[in-house]
């Protein structure tokens, strides 16, 4: 099951094809971080992601985080 | 390589690291995702100095992917755009399963080189890119297999143990080729000495590529350049020219980079040049 804060949106043709969008961190999300909000291969949105883990916790605040490009 | 590779005036392998796999248009809008931008890409970055692209596959929606059929789009669109440039795929891939980590080795042809991450980095909160030496080994053996040189990527001192401990285990053709990564998180702090300490436990005869990521690395590129060794830039590491300001592009980037080298007296390595400095 994917997050269910899971969206695709184009941002009014800012993008040629819809992209992942967070609708708890409001903000586009990284291609790696779109892999956790989809549930795919062994990762889970519920465990794996801190913007999801803390909404619930929070009941709303939670924020992403900038690129850091810590893979190569 | 030394100081004195410096004053000798050794020739500097400049490399791209044109797309990752981690941020992507959100993050700058001018970074390359489809083969044709990243073929396009590759081509500037070729005219602006690169030898080597270092290239991730993504789907349309800048998604990761780690399909052959995939980085077979890129490599077709590199070579429509840039026939010489030097094609090195990664072979990182944190949360994927590691059978999915050997798929950019099986393009036809097979890539002249590819990463390979020498230990475990943490990323978010709550992953951790594993790189076990199981799977280092078994994409070493791929690598060796298909013809690969494998350009290993050292994120913090600890990797280097790991670097020497794959020398006892597995025969590498020389030279040595090591990434040293220096930035936020799990890699080494980006600091002159720790830079320098990395570049003195190397293996003997080892040749080493500096990347040091965000605001770090314009300063570790030219660290990289007097101390003898070969320079990593691009939108993967590094989404900005100068503070608040975006890059316009990779090209922009290697640019930057080849005319400092230039400026401090030594040559940007044309691809040929690179395949020998290599051993390719």
């Amino acid at each position: 099951m994917t997050c269910p804060h899971l969206e695709y949106r184009d941002d009014d043709g800012r993008f040629d094809a819809p992209r992942a969008y967070c609708g708890a961190a409001d903000q586009f999300v990284e291609a790696m971080r779109a892999d956790v909000c989809n549930d795919r291969y062994d990762l889970d949105h519920a465990t794996d992601c801190e913007i999801f883990r803390a909404h619930e916790a929070d009941g709303g605040e939670a924020t992403g985080d900038g690129p850091e490009g810590e893979e190569s | 390589m030394t100081y004195a590779d410096y004053l000798a005036g050794e020739p500097v392998i400049l490399t791209a690291a044109l797309t990752g796999g981690v941020h992507g248009k959100e993050a700058n809008p001018n970074l390359p995702e489809t083969p044709e931008e990243i073929g396009r890409a590759a081509a500037a970055a070729a005219e602006a100095g690169a030898a080597v692209v270092h290239v991730h596959a993504r789907e349309d929606n800048g998604e990761r992917s780690f399909a052959t059929e995939r980085f077979q789009a890129v490599d077709d669109a590199i070579r429509e755009h840039a026939d010489d440039v030097i094609i090195q795929h990664s072979t990182g891939g944190t949360g994927a399963p590691d059978d999915l980590r050997h798929q950019p080795l099986r393009t036809d042809p097979a890539p002249e080189m590819a990463s390979l991450d020498m230990g475990p980095l943490n990323r978010y909160d709550h992953l951790t890119s594993e790189n076990t030496r199981a799977l280092v080994d078994s994409l070493h053996a791929e690598m060796v297999e298909r013809g690969v040189k494998p350009e290993l990527e050292v994120f913090n001192d600890g990797h280097l143990n790991e670097v020497h401990g794959l020398l006892e285990r597995r025969d590498l053709a020389d030279p040595v080729y090591a990434t040293l990564i220096c930035g936020p998180g799990t890699l080494t702090r980006p600091r002159p000495r720790n830079f320098l300490n990395l570049i003195s436990n190397l293996p003997d005869g080892a040749a080493f590529n500096t990347l040091g990521f965000g605001r770090h690395q314009l300063p570790f590129a030219t660290m990289g350049v007097l101390f003898g060794g070969h320079v990593r830039v691009g939108l993967e590491d590094n989404v900005y020219y100068e503070a608040g300001e975006l890059a316009e592009s990779n090209a922009q980037l290697v640019e930057r980079v080849a005319g400092l080298a230039e400026e401090l007296g030594r040559p940007v390595a044309s691809p040929a040049e690179a395949r020998e400095l290599l051993g390719l």
